[in-house]
């Protein structure tokens, strides 16, 4: 139980409030639009972004804003930029360490 | 005794494992795909990360995850796992092309086995697109894989026996749950009691549900649905009414509810994509549009390919269980592995369960047959494809203009056009195009080679641009 506890303490530190359990297993840092935020190996980019709270995470094509909607890759609109490249989905993207992650980016903005 | 290369299945869920499985008791190796970073499919994938315990999923899926990983471990030595790995379509006869990151190349096979499941049907309304409105199997993936919750304050609203499910799981994670709203009618479903005691198991389960939902003073709304959500850059309300028996919405039933996210489940549609691009013999669906044509032994069209699982018809777990090993078992038999007489013995039990999961399933799709009143729900500015941006508003036009067939509608309007293939919009364009027209038979969208999208830097690997 004292692990547990601890493992809170550690989870309010990371700003994780989403969280059903506390986070376990190897941690690691990844950004979200230039914030660091903890995440542990294994974890997708999606379950970080709902971990601290955060739902409008696409800028479609159209500029409208979207939020995760199907979870299992079909609808897009969780696509995040990751590490530069524009739509990657964020329900399956497995985090790796050092990943920078933009939300509500999309390339149209960038002009040609 | 011919060589036979590995038997390729696209999926590994339930359907795709069990079938791999048999395949390797059998002595038949086979290579398993599958677009996630893990086994299971949507329903027993389990957590992406480690976890200390799970107090908000029950022993039994805890089980039925472990079990499922365990079948593998046991078969490993049979089974190429290719994981993050997507089918892209057929690449020439007996091959598949699939992308793994920036890879795309070629996987050829003597047998293939499709088990790609399904995915959510959309009903889209006013404020659907709305972050923080998300579809139910969504909803349960976060609590199931990823652990988090999408919200804080949470309701659930649609038909089907997922509802109470993803209630209480969603409860037991510390969310806030509001409210349950489903479209059937409590009587609807006394009606149907004979069916659904086919898997009387399953019937006490839902029982045992709907009192975890009273104890917890979660209430269980029959025949209510949703009408709309609103919200500036997230979800902040939605509106529910009761539903009349075309599921219009009954004027002055109306509620509202203040949420962070909505988790909105009207069903299933199988993801045939890949059977179409093959062109394999399809039947009109009224749940999928399309439905794969298969004998008892999950075999197409195609003699070399098989089909399984929620991708031929929903049915869930159990289903795809079975017919991902009726299919392993024919491909057996083909392949002189097993004698006929094994094989049909071991069939007899896989055929009986079936048969009840059928007709257990028979008496949910009859409570939730979709009505004309989900039709109802959008505002003329309601984005209908949220991919192209196209509104109803747009569709209505279309329509007036005298468009007959779905194929016409997605060209005039540029709906299903997008990143998603119509996955998202395509079952609204289709119920609506049939309403007006008083016809079912408006066609179908064509799936496009290739299935998901792919960058330019995949295709001109190596090539400077």
């Amino acid at each position: 139980m004292d692990q547990y506890k601890e493992l809170m303490d550690h989870n309010k530190k990371l700003d994780r409030q989403q969280d059903i359990v506390p986070p376990s297993g190897q941690f690691t840092q990844v950004w979200v639009d230039d914030q660091k935020v903890d995440a542990v190996l294994g974890e997708n980019i999606l379950s970080v972004l709902f971990a601290i709270g955060k739902n409008a995470i696409t800028q479609n094509d159209h500029a409208k804003i979207t939020g995760a909607y199907c979870g299992m890759g079909v609808c897009h609109c969780c696509n995040v930029q990751v590490n530069g490249q524009h739509k990657q989905k964020a329900c399956q993207t497995l985090i790796e360490p050092g990943m920078r992650i933009n939300t509500q980016k999309n390339r149209l903005e960038e002009g040609f | 005794m011919a060589q036979f290369s590995p038997v390729v299945i696209v999926g590994a869920g339930t359907a795709g494992i069990s079938a791999a499985v048999e395949l390797a008791q059998a002595g038949i190796h086979s290579i398993v795909l599958d677009e996630a970073p893990k086994i299971g499919g949507a329903v027993f994938r389990g957590p992406y990360r480690e976890a200390i315990e799970l107090p908000h999923l029950d022993a039994k899926l805890r089980k039925k995850i472990s079990n499922i990983r365990q079948q593998y471990h046991d078969h490993q030595a049979f089974i190429e796992l290719r994981l993050n790995t997507r089918v892209l379509g057929p690449a020439g006869p007996n091959s598949l092309l699939v992308r793994h990151k920036e890879e795309v190349s070629d996987l050829a096979y003597d047998q293939l086995i499709i088990a790609t499941g399904c995915h959510e049907r959309s009903v889209p309304f006013d404020g659907w697109q709305i972050p923080g409105v998300m579809l139910l199997g969504g909803v349960q993936l976060q609590l199931k894989s990823g652990l988090v919750k999408p919200g804080q304050r949470m309701a659930v609203v649609g038909t089907g026996p997922l509802l109470p499910l993803v209630a209480c799981q969603l409860h037991k994670a510390g969310v806030e749950v509001l409210g349950v709203y489903e479209a059937g009618k409590f009587s609807d479903f006394a009606k149907e009691s004979r069916a659904l005691l086919n898997r009387p198991v399953l019937a006490l389960e839902g029982m045992g549900m709907l009192s975890y939902l009273k104890a917890n003073s979660i209430p269980m709304h029959y025949g209510q649905g949703i009408v709309s959500a609103s919200g500036d850059e997230s979800l902040n309300k939605a509106h529910f009414a009761k539903y009349d028996d075309a599921w219009y919405p009954i004027e002055g039933t109306g509620t509202s509810l203040e949420l962070d996210c909505l988790a909105v489940g009207y069903g299933f549609v199988s993801r045939n994509q890949l059977s179409q691009l093959f062109q394999l013999e399809h039947d009109v669906c009224p749940i999928s549009g399309l439905k794969p044509q298969v004998n008892d032994w999950q075999q197409s069209s195609q003699e070399n390919i098989y089909i399984a699982g929620d991708s031929v018809g929903i049915l869930g777990g159990e289903g795809a269980m079975v017919e991902g090993r009726l299919a392993a078992l024919s491909i057996a038999k083909n392949r002189n592995q097993l004698v006929e007489k094994d094989v049909n013995k071991k069939a007899d039990d896989y055929f009986t369960l079936l048969h009840k999961v059928k007709s257990f399933r028979s008496g949910f799709d009859r409570i939730g047959r979709r009505r004309e009143g989900l039709l109802s729900l959008l505002a003329p500015n309601t984005i209908v494809c949220r991919c192209e941006n196209v509104t109803r508003a747009a569709i209505d036009e279309v329509i007036e203009q005298g468009v007959k067939d779905i194929t016409s509608l997605k060209m005039r309007t540029r709906v299903g056009m997008g990143d998603c293939q119509g996955k998202t919009c395509n079952s609204y364009c289709q119920d609506r195009l049939g309403f007006e027209l008083k016809n079912p038979d408006v066609g179908h969208v064509k799936p496009r080679f290739p299935l998901d999208p792919i960058p330019f830097s995949a295709l001109f690997d190596g090539v400077q641009l």
